[in-house]
């Protein structure tokens, strides 16, 4: 999909979680999902394969998402799912996760560790960001068993990288 | 009658029947036998002075004539010789000098064969060379790329062995309190940087 349909989709699902008042609830629940749907062939095969009726993936979508997202959520990922976009969904999501944070000045930092984070893990790891970059930022926490332990935190161009993955892989590439 | 008488009988018969004159013992009387009659040698003499004079007055010039003739078919004979000794002396040179060419057009072959087959040798040598040359950095080539693919296939094994080996133990060692520490030594380093 190009760009400008990429954005296009983006800014009509802003605009919709934003009209709803639940955008920063959606935002993140968008988020989580993407970031699931990156790392689950399986999700991705089924939400990306034209054989399967619309309606068909729609029903996964909801059957996915039903009573653990807002409906507004559901409802936004079943309609890109519908419409054939599935495959583009990460980066729909990660366009309006950027447009939702630079609404409010943020930058988005996606921060990547084995285990949850605790609130207030987050919160001082936001501080530290934001102490690290000079930019205010809008965290979003991805747990990503792959990191094995540790962080990695993306913000815009800058990583940020204390995971146990990466030493590995290092020690890995000295051998 | 003696024997003398008897020969002189005889010899009276003999005269008679040949009517020729004898002497009074019955010899017969003839002529000289070594002299002429002087009538016969003024004609015989006159008889052979002609005979000499016609012979001189035209024989001799065909007799020198013919001499002539023959001692100048002989000259060209001799000439005749003469030429074919010059020309087998001067064939014969050109035969020495055709064998002395044939010899020095063998040796030239020889010499130019011999310098083809030298050269041919040493081309032959000098791509033998090369052969071996190129046949030896191939094999070190080959020998150096197959220590090194198997260095790198050795190396990526064992770096595969002990990824896994480190992930598994990595994993396996990675406890909750570890956890918690990795995520709180990072924000402490991270919030301690500028």
């Amino acid at each position: 999909m190009s760009d400008n349909r990429i954005e296009g989709y983006a800014r009509a699902l802003f605009e919709i979680a934003r009209a709803e008042g639940t955008l920063d609830e959606v935002e993140d629940e968008l988020f989580r999902f993407a970031r699931s749907y990156e790392s689950s062939d399986a999700l991705r095969n089924a939400l990306t394969d034209e054989q399967i009726p619309a309606g068909k993936r729609q029903a996964i979508v909801e059957d996915l998402l039903g009573g653990k997202a807002t409906s507004t959520t559901t409802q936004l990922v079943s309609m890109v799912v519908g419409s054939g976009r599935g495959r583009d969904l990460p980066a729909i999501i990660d366009k309006l996760v950027a447009r939702a944070s630079s609404a409010k000045n943020l930058e988005v930092a996606e921060v990547r560790t084995a285990v949850p984070l605790t609130s207030d893990q987050q919160d001082r790891l936001a501080a530290a960001i934001v102490n690290a970059t000079g930019k205010q930022v809008n965290l979003k926490v991805v747990v990503d068993p792959s990191v094995i332990g540790g962080v990695v935190a993306t913000v815009g161009d800058t990583v940020i990288d204390g995971s146990v993955r990466t030493r590995i892989d290092q020690l890995k590439s000295r051998l | 009658m003696n024997v003398l008488g008897i020969i002189a009988t005889a010899g009276r018969f003999v005269a008679e029947e040949e009517h020729l004159v004898t002497d009074s013992d019955g010899n017969i009387v003839t002529h000289s036998p070594w002299l002429p009659e002087t009538a016969e040698i003024i004609w015989g003499g006159l008889a052979s002075l002609i005979i000499f004079y016609a012979l001189y007055k035209f024989g001799w010039p065909q007799m020198k004539k013919s001499f002539n003739a023959r001692t100048e078919r002989i000259q060209k004979e001799l000439d005749g010789a003469a030429a074919d000794k010059a020309a087998a002396a001067t064939e014969a040179q050109g035969i020495r000098q055709a064998k002395g060419d044939i010899a020095a057009e063998r040796d030239r072959i020889m010499a130019e064969a011999k310098a083809q087959a030298e050269s041919i040798l040493a081309d032959g040598r000098a791509r033998l060379v090369t052969e071996v040359q190129e046949l030896e950095a191939k094999s070190a080539a080959e020998i150096e790329a197959s220590r090194s693919r198997v260095g790198d296939e050795l190396r990526a094994e064992i770096s595969r062995l002990s990824s896994a080996a480190v992930d598994h133990v990595v994993s396996g060692s990675l406890d909750d309190a570890t956890q918690q520490e990795l995520i709180e030594n990072f924000i402490a380093r991270v919030g301690a940087a500028q």
